[in-house]
């Protein structure tokens, strides 16, 4: 393998690991990417690729996978790394080489996956990760020591200081296809492997036998339990076996455990083996009557790790500190980006009239400021807000806090059908869900799997932000701003809220089935390292920012267009002008006419508008919300990207506008009349359009990436349906009630 | 491996707290106590099986029960070295002797 490898001009290497390892660590310093890193198993859910190249000028396609506790995955993200391994995707060439991230100071676990990686037959190095962790923690390996008792390069790293990644270089042009261990598995497992290898003739017959005597339901294996002869001898096997008072997963298992306790016993340095015989004693090979009641504990001194958590997940204290991170998080996105905003405006606005100045009038003038002022400027202002929301997520995700979230809070989600692990791919919804569904590849349970996809968008994400902000902002902008807090806070809260019902109803009705489990590692602390903070606030920043000045850039150019368009005809505006003459009293001054005439011609205008038609043609729908037509319009824009509602409402009111000095959009909002003389917008009209931004499901990309990881349309499509029949009914419900109650 | 990781226990069976005399489910395992693993069950879901396997369980791995959730479960334990937490669900069906 290595002789056809190196011939190859590109050579592939996959990085395979336990999760949270530090797998994309090492991927981004060998590189020079920038995927997210974090400090909770699971942060890695597809395949990423990237090029490096090896001392000797060879260059390598580098893979890198998901975590994964085994080769026989029992997740979908753990499912891409097992089949990316074995080589059985047909999209990604099978690696050259493996390069497993061990993370040294949980040695033994992860040398389980080692242990699989070396019956896999493809050359393989290990990157011994995290030593600077193992070393505080008083655990002295010996790299050399390791390498020999494995019979595999073996490389110490530092992962995220770059230590190591040389030499990791220098010792992937040596991998070589590693030695078989002796597994020391009882006789008669050891002869029905045997047995079976004999009538599969191939190979690798050995590995194969386990495999199929171990129940791998990995999909290369399909051929053979097709073949009936085979099918049949597999199971004679096993029921011999069984009756033999063997269990074939179990014996093989303790097996490869058996054979990792005398590894890792070997790799300790002899100077410490004193202390290390504590962790790495072997452990007694026989049943229950030969176990010593000894009192060991495993951590040689108590670590922060150890006593933070006694905080962090007392009953009192840990829910406490819980829900203060939970209600601050989104607090202080409101209070702390509160002056931050206003600077912000004001930059946008001074921006904008340093062109507006130097155009000359007409509608290229019009389109930058009523159009790309307007709608793409309304978007940005909710920048500070949306890094700050991003900053305080990045900062829980490097903690270490998260993982210990899912822990407090599985029994509450566990009580609604879902899952502990339900937590992190939510609470990333809060962000964007695009990267909450992703994330759910971790959930190892399909039902609770699916049920957390179909509430994930009532997470309120980042794109709803600049709605909530600019209505709460109009209508509450005589309360404090704790008070405003409150109320964004309870926006949050109503799509927590449903999304809760919507899963209990889930769980109670059509997909109830039995209980799921709940396996999860609890990382060690680590103190966020500002420079990979301030990079994932960046990164995810710089996408809204080019979300605006890209999509939004373009619809609102759209939008302003669909607004301005047709223009009246002279004969129009002539009629108009008459008419307002007729109408007013001819003892007014004639300034006040010509402001009439002007505003009456700018309504005039945005009526017969593109936008006009279609936002008369679907009042009759929203009118019961409380909704008029400019906003019936802002809503069919928001399908496109919700924070185009902020745009269009700015655009719309922009080119609605007469006066120059347009103070700013919420006055603008404060003003319009109905023809009747009552104000368009009210509290609960509001109210009702913000129920209606937390619950409605608006965003096609969601809905696609919905498809993609259900695989069905029926999942996505009934997730618009549901989430949009909710949110008008609730708009309207909510609307109704409140208009009478403050009439 | 060794044939009398097979045998039920009715300790384990039934739920009882697991005491010095004999075998008990983790589950019942006190907070700050140390235990031993004696073998997964045979009737667990394979799946389930196979996973706690593969994470360390063991037969003779040492296993010690940190804390349980503030709601009563999940449970958090330490083994080898690293911190894993299991529903009591899950961790019914790991057979351990008690350590005194
Ligand atoms: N102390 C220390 N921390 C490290 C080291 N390498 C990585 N980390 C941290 O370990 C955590 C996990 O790193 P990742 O690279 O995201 O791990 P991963 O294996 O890709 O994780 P998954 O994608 O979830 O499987 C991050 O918080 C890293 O900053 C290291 O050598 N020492
Ligand atoms: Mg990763």
């Amino acid at each position: 393998m290595t002789a056809t490898a190196s011939l190859k001009r590109t050579f592939v290497v996959a990085l395979a690991g336990n999760p949270n390892s530090g797998k994309t660590t090492i991927f981004n310093a060998l590189t020079g990417l920038r995927q997210k890193v974090a400090n909770y198993p699971g942060v890695t859910v597809e395949k990423k690729t990237g090029k490096t190249r090896l001392n000797d000028g060879t260059m390598v396609d580098l893979i890198d996978l998901p975590g994964t506790y085994s080769l026989i995955s029992r997740s979908p993200d753990e499912s891409i790394a097992m089949q990316v391994l074995r080589g059985l995707l047909p999209d990604t060439p099978a690696p050259d080489a493996v390069i497993c991230v061990v993370d040294a100071s949980n040695l033994q676990r992860n040398l389980y996956l080692v242990s699989q990686l070396m019956e896999l037959g493809r050359p393989l190095v290990i990157a011994l990760n995290m030593v600077d962790i193992a070393r505080r923690r008083g655990l002295h390996l010996s790299s050399e020591r390791l390498s020999r008792a494995l019979g595999v390069p073996v490389v110490p790293i530092v992962g995220y200081k770059h230590q190591g990644i040389d030499q990791l270089k220098q010792a992937l042009l040596q991998a070589k296809i590693p030695p078989l261990p002796a597994f020391p598995l009882p006789e008669p497992m050891t002869r029905a492997i045997h047995e079976l290898a004999e009538v599969l003739k191939e190979p690798n017959a050995h590995a194969l036998a386990e495999r199929l005597l171990t129940h791998d339901d990995a999909p290369d294996l399909k051929p053979y339990f097709q073949d009936r002869s085979i099918r049949h001898r597999v199971e004679s096997i096993q029921n011999r076996l069984v009756e033999q008072k063997i269990d074939p997963i179990q014996a093989d298992i303790e097996a490869h455990y058996r054979w990792i306790e005398q590894v890792s016993a070997q790799a300790v340095e002899p100077a410490c083996e004193t202390l290390e015989a504590i962790d790495n004693r072997p452990q007694s090979p026989a049943g229950p009557s030969n176990v010593q009641p000894v009192q060991v504990g495993f951590a040689p001194r108590i670590s922060l790790t150890d006593r933070l958590d006694k905080v962090l997940l007392h009953k009192v204290w840990g829910m406490l500190v819980f829900s203060t991170v939970m209600a601050g998080l989104f607090i202080a996105i409101f209070i702390l980006a509160d002056p931050l905003m206003g600077a912000t405006e004001e930059a946008i606005a001074n921006l904008g009239s340093l062109l507006t100045d130097r155009l000359p009038d007409g509608p290229v003038k019009d389109l930058w400021t009523d159009g790309i002022v307007a709608g793409v400027g309304g978007v940005m202002v909710f920048v500070p807000q949306i890094a700050m929301l991003f900053l305080f997520l990045a900062i829980l995700e490097d903690s270490g806090y998260l993982a210990r979230a899912a822990f407090l809070m599985d029994r509450v989600l566990g009580r609604v059908g879902l899952n502990g692990k339900s937590f992190i791919p939510l609470l990333s919804s809060f962000a964007c869900a695009i990267p909450g569904i992703m994330a759910t590849r971790t959930i190892e349970n399909r039902k609770d799997r699916l049920a957390t996809i179909f509430i994930a968008p009532f997470m309120s994400c980042s794109a709803r932000l600049p709605v909530y902000g600019l209505l709460i902002g109009t209508f509450f902008a005589a309360y404090s701003p704790w008070v405003r807090g409150g109320i964004m806070f309870a926006c949050y809260g109503l799509g927590v809220l449903a999304a809760v019902v919507t899963a209990l109803v889930f769980h109670k009705t059509f997909m109830k089935t039995v209980p799921s489990s709940f396996v999860l590692e609890l990382p060690s602390y680590k103190i966020p390292q500002i420079g990979q903070i301030v990079r994932v606030m960046a990164t995810s920043t710089w996408a809204f920012i080019r979300r605006a000045g890209t999509i939004i850039f373009c619809l609102s150019v759209i939008l302003w267009a669909m607004a301005y368009y047709p223009r009246l005809s002279p004969e129009q505006q002539e009629a108009i002008t008459k008419q307002v003459a007729a109408e007013l009293p001819p003892s007014i001054q004639q300034e006040a006419i010509d402001q009439e005439t002007e505003s009456r011609l700018a309504a005039a205008q945005l009526e017969q508008s593109i936008s006009g038609r279609i936002g008369h043609f679907i009042e009759p729908v929203i009118r019961p919300l409380g909704y008029d037509w400019k906003m019936g319009v802002g809503l069919i824009a928001s399908f496109a990207a919700r924070e185009v509602f902020v745009s269009q409402m700015g655009i719309i009111y922009a080119a609605g506008d007469t006066e120059e000095d347009v103070a700013s959009l919420e006055q603008a909002m404060l003003v319009d009349r109905y023809p009747d003389g009552s104000p368009v917008w009210t509290a609960p009209v509001a109210i009702s359009l913000l129920v209606w931004f937390v619950l409605a499901m608006q965003c096609i990309s969601t809905t696609a990436i919905v498809r993609r990881e259900t695989g069905s349309w029926s999942w996505a499509i009934g997730q618009i349906l549901y989430m949009n029949a909710l949110a008008y009914v609730v708009a309207l419900l909510v609307y109704q009630i409140t208009s009478h109650l403050m009439r | 491996m060794n044939s009398k990781s097979f045998e039920r226990s009715d300790h384990a069976r039934s739920g009882d707290k697991a005491d010095g005399s004999g075998y008990g489910p983790l589950s019942c395992l006190d907070v700050g106590r140390c235990a031993y693993v004696v073998s997964i069950e045979p009737h667990a879901d394979r799946d389930l099986k196979r996973r706690l396997l593969e994470m360390g369980f063991c037969n003779g791995a040492s296993v010690e029960c940190i804390r349980r959730a503030p709601l009563g479960d999940p449970i958090e334990f330490k083994l080898r070295g690293y911190n894993l937490s299991l529903r009591s669900d899950q961790a019914r069906y790991v057979k351990v002797t008690a350590i005194r």
